[in-house]
Formats: structure tokens, sequence, C-alpha cells
């Protein structure tokens, strides 16, 4: 159990930032299973989220609070943590492109944190509210907002020489995935799905991988794009 | 204080927390403390299970459509059970068919392995349209299946039954006929959810099955039920989420007691349970949770289906 060290408002986002008593992190793109306490009576299950940045001192979520378990996060005395879980980011020598695509933006400032090489950085959101958060991640990023898709200022840079990063909605995941194999460029995305344990056990969080359902929390949440690309493999 | 030692047909156990068959990969993440580890639903052909979405929130548990996703007879025999024999736990393994012949090859072939305690016969997923809990709706095929299934092996064959019947109790009694050594109750409840934004079904499969603390009482009738009509052994499933669950559950008839829906939240909730549960006995003046199996059938001395029937 972990206690709230302090809540912000990010625009339409929320800042959860918890107290680690000096527990292990992991690695960006890695998720836990939050619980809030006291516990909220409208929401059973845990909630999985990647964290913001962790380190032995704090671990801090960016929430787009939307029900009432991520509501009883944002105003919780407490919350019960479990993980590091799941495989993360495999950070690779040299260049980086990150795109973000809404609360998937929620995990890149770690990224940008601990990648060794030059980093670009992509975003997307549907209002300036929601893109108020790029402000943790990057101060020169590319903000893009809806009707145009983070995919435009992608395909603007590309082919390139360089690991692309991405965490955003399954269909801009998919149009991410699909740029970078056309120009055979290295993509990890960090993919989400509805989940009830986190750890294995429920068989819940099944997303196509290599051509079958597996479990997202098992395989990933990050994987190459190539094991998730619609209609087949990169490379 | 007691002990929680306890025996159920014929395996014995160091206390009475078990898992559900779906809800724990102990290959993946270990036996979390339960006293005998019971596997996922194998059935003859591997099954890639219902496409997602799978897991649906709902108030006080979940609705899930996972459709029995496994590896297969073959390679759960050859890759999994060799691994599973090294737990450290008994083992029981959940078995689901389309016929009476599908369960019967797997049970011969999984009861052969002598690492394997018990088969549970799940005739009772909701998440498959044929099959399984068709069987399961059916007396006299659950009747069946038991007998064909009871002349395969010489290890206790439990029936893992739906509470999504008219009458559980009459399904109940002919797994009893057919030879079943225990029961288990219950599966999920048939259930649904829709998205709250489109208005369609949220999950993949459509329907699924309900679990989690809001199917308890339906879990704690049955085992009532089914305990009064058969004297069978129970392992009780259905939101089991404490030690004063557990309790209640051997009240209305259950000897051992699994979760499921609460490790998803809790992964550490059978060692809490097991190291709440003595002191909760003690202050119920008992030493073991066998002293309290069965003791709502009676009240002031009398059996409340007898005081039933003095009134109709």
């Amino acid at each position: 159990m972990l206690q709230v060290a302090r809540v912000e408002a990010v625009g339409a986002y929320t800042l959860l930032v918890l107290r680690n008593d000096g527990g292990e992190v992991g690695a960006p793109g890695q998720f836990f299973m939050l619980q809030a306490d006291p516990e909220p009576s409208g929401a059973y299950l845990s909630r999985a989220l990647s964290a913001a940045w962790a380190d032995a001192g704090e671990i801090a979520f960016l929430l787009d609070v939307r029900g009432a378990g991520t509501a009883a996060l944002a105003g919780a005395a407490q919350v019960s943590v479990l993980g590091p879980l799941g495989r993360g980011f495999e950070l690779h020598d040299g260049p980086a492109i990150l795109v973000g695509g809404g609360i998937g933006a929620a995990i890149l400032p770690w990224l940008v944190r601990d990648l060794p090489g030059p980093v670009t950085t992509l975003l997307g959101f549907r209002e300036q509210r929601h893109a108020v958060c790029a402000a943790l991640i990057d101060a020169d990023a590319t903000v893009v907002l809806e009707p145009t898709y983070v995919t435009e200022p992608l395909a603007r840079l590309l082919p390139v020489d360089a690991t692309v990063y991405a965490c955003g909605p399954d269909p801009m995941l998919q149009a991410v995935a699909a740029l970078c194999a056309e120009h055979a460029v290295r993509c990890l995305l960090a993919m989400e799905a509805a989940m009830a344990c986190g750890f294995g056990a429920c068989y819940g969080c099944a997303v196509e991988i290599d051509g079958e359902w597996k479990r997202l929390c098992v395989e990933g949440p990050v994987l190459e794009a190539g094991r998730v690309l619609a209609g087949g493999h990169d490379g | 204080m007691g002990s929680l030692a306890t025996r159920f047909c014929g395996i014995d156990l160091a206390h009475p927390l078990l898992n559900g068959s779906g809800t724990l990969d102990a290959l993946a993440a270990g036996t979390l403390g339960v006293s005998a580890y019971v596997t996922k639903t194998v059935t003859l052909n591997p099954r890639a299970g219902n496409p997602p979405q799978r897991i649906a929130e709902t108030p006080q548990g979940m609705v899930n459509s996972i459709g029995l996703a496994n590896p297969g007879l073959e390679r759960f025999c050859d890759e999994h059970l060799p691994r599973l024999a090294d737990l450290g736990v008994p083992l029981i393994v959940s078995v689901g068919g389309w016929s009476r012949e599908e369960y019967a090859v797997a049970v011969r072939r999984i009861g052969a392995h002598p690492a394997v305690a018990a088969l549970e016969l799940n005739v009772s997923c909701p998440n498959v349209d044929t099959g399984c809990i068709s069987i399961g709706t059916d007396p006299s095929e659950t009747r069946a299946l038991l007998e064909r299934c009871r002349a395969e092996t010489d290890r206790p064959l439990l029936a893992k039954l739906s509470p999504s019947v008219a009458d559980v109790s009459a399904v109940a009694l002919a797994a009893a006929e057919g030879g079943a050594a225990g029961l288990v109750l219950i599966n999920t409840v048939r259930g649904m959810a829709i998205d709250r934004d489109t208005l369609q079904p949220l999950l993949g499969g459509g329907g699924g099955g309900l679990s989690g603390p809001a199917v308890k009482p339906v879990a704690l009738h049955a085992i009532f039920h089914c305990r009064a009509a058969t004297g069978l052994p129970i392992a009780g499933v259905g939101g089991v989420a404490c030690a004063q669950d557990c309790l209640e559950f051997a009240s209305a008839g259950a000897n051992v007691v699994a979760v499921g829906t609460g490790l998803f939240r809790n992964p550490g909730l059978v060692e809490e349970v097991v190291a709440e549960l003595p002191g909760l006995l003690e202050r119920h003046g008992v030493s073991t949770l066998d002293d309290v199996v069965g003791r709502a059938h009676y009240h002031q001395g009398k059996a409340l289906l007898e005081v039933d029937a003095n009134h109709s």
C-alpha cells in the first residue's frame, strides 16, 4: 500500500503521484495493478496502468478519469500497487521517435528520461485541454489536435534511422505500425486491453499476437509491431 | 487453536482453500498458497478462446467470455502436466468436452497420470454454445456422462455445475447417481454487459459468465440445496473474498472453498484467509471448518428442509 504524495490536474488529465518505499519499479512500459483505498463501491477490479515515471522515491500515473475506478484513484488516500508486471520497452541505442495518442502519452515521460539517444516526440490529442500533458513529456514535442492525426508528422519523418516507440488507441497503433513496416523502421507498441488480474491468471486480456489470441499481460504490453500488425509481419 | 488440515474426496489438504478452475495459471503465477491446484479446463482439441473483449467489470464482480481457451489434451499432457506435477500440491484437472466420448478420452488419459489427485468434469461453462453446459443442464445427460467417465479412471470425479438451470439439485443428484465423488458449486452465472458508449454487447462472445461477490448468494443457495439433495462433499465457489465467507459457505454445505475472481484483485487472498481463519473459527467456538459444514441445514436441532416440508 503506497501513500498518495500529491494529485494534480494536468489539463483534462490527472497526475497521481505515489510515495514509493524503495520498491522495485521495473522499466518504462511495464504496468501496475492499482486499487484505491478507500475502495470504490462502483469498481470491483484493479486498474492496469503504466507509470508516467517511477523511481525508488515515487511512482507517478497520469489518469484519464472516466469512471468510478479512476475517480477513486484520483481521490484515494493510499493505493494498493501490484507490479511491475509484463514486459516493458527494450531501450535501443540511437535516435528515438516517441509517438503518443491521447492518454497513451501518459507513459512517455519515463521513456524520454531513460532513452540513451536523441528523442523526437510526436503527440496527438482530441483537444487542447488534453494536450497540456505534453509539457510533462518533452518541451519540444510536436503536438497535433484532431482532426489531424499524429501519423501525419510521423509520415513526414520517414524513412529515418531511428526506433519508434508508440502508445495510444489501437487504430493509431495499427497506423503507426503500418507506416513503420512500409519504411522498415523498428517499431515498439505499448498496447492496452481490459484486464482483470494482470498476472496471467484470467486470460481476459487476449489480443491477436503472432496470429493467435494471446495474453497481453504476459506477452506485452509492449510488443514488436510486427507481432500485432493486422495482415502480416513487417520487415 | 485447531487445525486447518482437511480431507476432500479422499485428498489430504493442508487447508480448505483451493482455486476455482480457470482463475489461476500456476505455471505463470505460482500456486498463490492454494492447498490443491485446479487447472483451467482442458478439452480434446486446442481452443483459441473467444474474441476480445473478454472481460467486463460489473457491480461487485465481472462478466467473462474467455471461451475455454486451452492448449488441448495432447499438449496439456505432454507439456503442462509434467510441470504441474512439480507444484507440490495435489492436482485437480478440469475437463470439458462436446460429447461423452470426448470427456472419456480426456479422463482416461489424464486420470492415468500419477500426479492427478482428482478430475473435475466441467459441465457448466457458459461461454460455449454446445457441449459442456448443455450436458450440465440435463440430469440424465449428466448421469450418463458421469457413468461413462467413471469407467475410465479410479480417481475421484467432481462435477462442476451451473446455477443457470431450473433446479441445480436435480443435476447434482444425477451426478451423484452417476458416480460423482463430489460437487463443485458454482460455475459462473450467465450474464452479459452492454458498452455504455456504443450500446452494443461489450463482450466478443456476446454473453458471458458473472463472477465475484455478486454471485455469492446464488452459490450459497446452490450449495445448500445440492448438499441436502446428495450429501456429497462440495467445493464451494462464487465470490469468496474473506474468511467469513468460508464459514458461510461451509455452513451452507461446502467442505472446502475455492477462490477465483477474488484472486484477480488480490493475489495474496488465499494466504490472508488462511491466516485469518483459525481465529475466526475459534470465535465461533469450533476448531475446524469441518465443524461448521452443513450447520445452516439445522435450526434449533431441526432440519430446515424438514421444517419446510411440515409447512408446505
